[in-house]
């Protein structure tokens, strides 16, 4: 049963322009943007941003970087859910036979597969530069934060689960990635700053899913290299201590992905599919 | 008979309109079952639900006497309204999402397809087809996997005469083989051509349900006058060879009972002792029939 819904995602989507040209501009942001990034600053003396793509360093800092590219999966996931609302097409599948919940489970299987998808990619261009940039390449070091490979899938899904509740929240395209995008890069933001004196800002959703991958702590980096560049190596890049302790940060993401399920599912129970 | 779909006390209204109201239907293996009523009359409402669409408000649903769940779909070609198919895909890949929903493999497709007449066009996008041809591909999809029953509302709207015919052809066909039929329309000719059991809805209410044959048969009507029409009108009240009299512009309107023709009715004013002087017969037409069933009260 799992192998045929996926089965037939994969043929609505491959098909599906707009998801395939937002595929493409997802790949072309991550393999262009990276690949500029160490071209265009040899000219700057002492600090080198080849300096981040070195073994383990490099899986934060990319991590970091390429964090906003899963709004763009979000978006995808979006489109393709109001799309079924527009042609009327989640009425054709249960006419023929799916339940409301194997309707749900098609979305979130698919959800699954793009952030695996996004997290491998994330791990084969963090390996490749890693392997190009690195001096010292031992075992140990390579594989050193590859922990941060497991946030990124999280951080993935969460955009990803909190796209579908606003797709089946609004069904209208336009007005749904309006919604998203606005929660994103404005309410919370906001919201933020409104709080910014009580410890709950940082219990906000999209805050805490940007929390997941960190901003790395730059400025050490570069005082380690001027220092001495044999220990660049030795310890591993830190985080920026911010916000809530790790485990209390990836508890309330799954707390709100899960969430944004449950509402989805009772949303898809409930809806007049016509 | 196996029972196929039976409903208890459906209900469905929405926001103050009530779509249906507290319907009861019993539709048994290799009946062709026609859901008659005018629009609005709640049939599409009544098989969206069954179809697993919308929810009822109340009452409840049985299809082959078990509680309703997906699977039971699967066993059964729908056509509700229109057809809504992934306007981007083209007709071949539409009909291997249905047969992925069913569980079958892709060998059917082909000759659903040319049943529809639209194989040449197998590899054209959905949305590049005509109003015709989406109908058409929506009885395609319905027949796919050959399944026993059969619930298609409204399945000629919006096709040429020549469109028609042929999907009554291919229902007529499918009847034939004994499958079983649930087919929603507002046009009488139609369910008196492919059904041989009826329901008419009005307003979301069962007017009237049994065989085609005694629901719609055409009655025979008798206009006439004589010196005395109150006398005769009480005598033949008393009498078994009308079902209803009525008086209609200083004329008594009868409808006589089966085999009785106006030459008896003649007959029997003339051994009240009562001349006739007016007779006129007229058959009454099924649609005048079906007209007076749904007009209002």
């Amino acid at each position: 049963m799992i192998r045929r819904l996926l089965h037939i995602e994969q043929i609505k989507l491959l098909n599906y322009n707009p998801f395939r040209i937002t595929l493409g501009i997802y790949f072309l942001a991550f393999s262009l943007g990276l690949l500029i990034y160490p071209a265009i600053d040899k000219e700057i003396p002492v600090i080198s941003l080849s300096d981040l793509f070195r073994f383990p360093d490099v899986w934060l800092f990319l991590t970091w970087v390429t964090e906003p590219y899963n709004l763009l999966l979000a978006l995808i996931i979006i489109m393709i859910t109001t799309k079924e609302f527009n042609n009327h097409t989640f009425k054709t599948q249960l006419v023929f036979g799916l339940s409301r919940t194997e309707l749900l489970l098609q979305k979130l299987m698919l959800i699954v597969v793009l952030s695996l998808f996004a997290t491998l990619l994330l791990g084969a261009t963090s390996l490749t530069l890693g392997l190009i940039y690195s001096y010292k390449l031992t075992f140990n070091i390579a594989l050193e934060n590859t922990w941060i490979l497991g946030r990124y899938f999280v951080s993935s899904f969460a955009y990803m689960s909190m796209g579908l509740l606003v797709a089946l929240l609004i069904k209208n395209t336009a007005l749904s990635l309006l919604t998203f995008l606005a929660m994103r890069t404005f309410v919370d933001p906001v919201l933020f700053l409104i709080l910014r004196k009580y410890e709950v800002k940082w219990y906000l959703p999209m805050r805490t899913t940007t929390q997941l991958t960190p901003v790395p702590n730059l400025i050490e980096i570069f005082e380690k290299k001027m220092n001495s560049a044999e220990s660049i190596n030795e310890s591993a890049l830190d985080i920026i201590p911010e916000g809530l302790p790790d485990w209390l940060n990836i508890f309330m993401v799954l707390l709100y992905t899960s969430l944004a399920i449950w509402a989805s599912y009772l949303l898809m129970q409930r809806r007049r599919f016509t | 008979m196996k029972e196929i779909l039976s409903t208890q006390g459906l209900s469905k209204s929405y926001k103050s309109v009530k779509a249906i109201q507290n319907l009861n239907l019993q539709i048994s293996e290799g009946q062709a079952y026609g859901i008659l009523g005018p629009n609005g009359s709640g049939k599409t409402t009544t098989l969206s639900i069954v179809t697993g669409i919308i929810r009822q408000d109340s009452g409840s649903f049985r299809w082959f006497g078990e509680p309703p769940e997906a699977g039971q779909r699967r066993s059964i070609g729908s056509l509700i309204e229109i057809p809504h198919f992934y306007p981007y895909l083209n007709l071949e890949k539409n009909l291997r999402i249905i047969c992925d929903i069913k569980g079958m493999d892709y060998r059917d497709i082909h000759r659903v397809l040319e049943m529809a007449k639209l194989h040449e066009r197998r590899k054209s996008r959905f949305s590049t087809l005509s109003l015709g041809m989406k109908q058409r591909l929506g009885m395609a999809a319905a027949l796919l996997g050959d399944p026993r029953v059969l619930v298609l509302d409204e399945p000629t709207n919006g096709l040429d005469p020549e469109g028609i015919a042929e999907v009554r052809e291919v229902v007529l066909e499918q009847v034939k083989q004994g499958k079983t039929l649930i087919l929603a329309s507002h046009i009488l000719s139609e369910v008196e051509k492919i059904c041989n059991y009826v329901a008419i809805l009005k307003k979301g209410e069962l007017l009237a349900n049994g065989p085609v044959k005694e629901l719609l048969t055409e009655d025979e009507i008798v206009e006439l006058s004589c010196d005395n029409n109150t006398v005769l009108r009480e005598k033949l009240e008393n009498s078994d060879l009308v079902k209803e009299v009525k008086t209609e512009n200083g004329v008594l309107v009868l409808t006589l009972n089966e085999k009785i023709t106006p030459s008896e009715i003649n007959a029997f004013a003339f051994d009240q002792k009562l001349v006739i002087h007016h007779l006129l017969s007229r058959k009454r037409s099924l649609e005048s029939q079906f007209l007076e069933l749904v007009k209002e009260e």
